[in-house]
């Protein structure tokens, strides 16, 4: 069975990206919330069993949306897929509860390995 | 942005980080040259935060953005708001390549807020071209990146204000 992901991104650009490297892996896309509000709304009906996360967005950015998520859920799995890959990124994603950080442009072979860290 | 290093390094990042993303993104293999943009074309801007006071253009032929976008959406024909959303995804992780090189080079982190998208030819008030790199892809379609710097007399005005 495969493992379920709900993209959290205000473009449909990475949508179609991550679409692009998780063909043929053992995961799917279940949902696709462009803010970090419809996030906070959308997790406890879609039950992903992980979350990809940007953090630049319209109205809530993704670092607050991921800390009121895991606020609400603490198993929450979920990745922050970002271009601000810079220390104090990395300390508040993980100080939050974040499971991991990809910066794009993505690759598969390094979105699966974050993936699989994040879902041990 | 160079506050901290010199022109010349800033020039190579910019230069490497928009190869990169442009090919890794869309496809598309851009390379430095003389010939700027026509007369339609859009424009994705972001300004730096954090005191840097400065911001990045790019200005490019809306036909090399719309292939750009085919590209990316894997489909024959993008709309208007295709064009612009890919627009400003691609500025944003260029961007995001360039602050991050910036960063591993000189410890000093520039972030960035949402890119901005404009049909047309877009000047940021109170700001100044520093430099300009011109490129062009196979099918002769430009594209410049536009570094600019705040101008002298709002600096000055800034700095008698503090």
């Amino acid at each position: 069975m495969k493992r379920r992901i709900m993209v959290v991104d205000d473009s449909r650009l990475v949508r179609v990206q991550l679409e692009d490297v998780l063909q043929g892996t053992d995961y799917e896309i279940a949902a696709h919330c462009r803010s970090g509000e419809d996030a906070i709304e959308q997790y406890a009906v879609v039950q992903p069993d992980l979350v990809t996360m940007d953090i630049i967005m319209q109205g809530m950015d993704g670092l607050d949306a991921a800390e009121i998520i895991l606020k609400n859920h603490p198993d929450a799995r979920i990745v922050m897929i970002s271009s601000l890959a810079y220390d104090d990124t990395f300390k508040r994603a993980e100080a939050i509860g974040a499971r991991g950080f990809v910066d794009k442009p993505f690759h598969q072979e390094q979105l699966l390995k974050v993936f699989g860290q994040a879902l041990r | 942005m160079n506050t901290f290093m010199t022109r010349e390094a800033l020039e190579q990042i910019l230069d490497q980080a928009l190869q990169d993303v442009t090919e890794q993104t869309a496809g598309v293999r851009l390379h430095q040259g003389d010939q700027p943009p026509g007369e339609d074309l859009c424009t994705v801007h972001i300004t730096f935060d954090k005191g840097f006071g400065t911001s990045l253009t790019l200005c490019a032929d809306t036909s090399l953005l719309a292939r750009m976008a085919r590209n990316s959406f894997h489909e024959d024909t993008v709309t208007q708001e295709d064009l612009e959303e890919f627009s400003k995804e691609y500025f944003n992780v260029l961007c995001g390549k360039i602050t991050g090189a910036m960063y591993r080079a000189t410890q000093v982190a520039a972030h960035f807020g949402q890119p901005v998208f404009y049909h047309g030819r877009y000047e940021p008030q109170g700001q100044e071209v520093q430099f300009v790199l011109t490129y062009a892809d196979e099918q002769s379609e430009g594209a410049q990146l536009i570094h600019h710097v705040p101008c002298v007399q709002e600096t000055q005005a800034a700095l008698n204000e503090t």
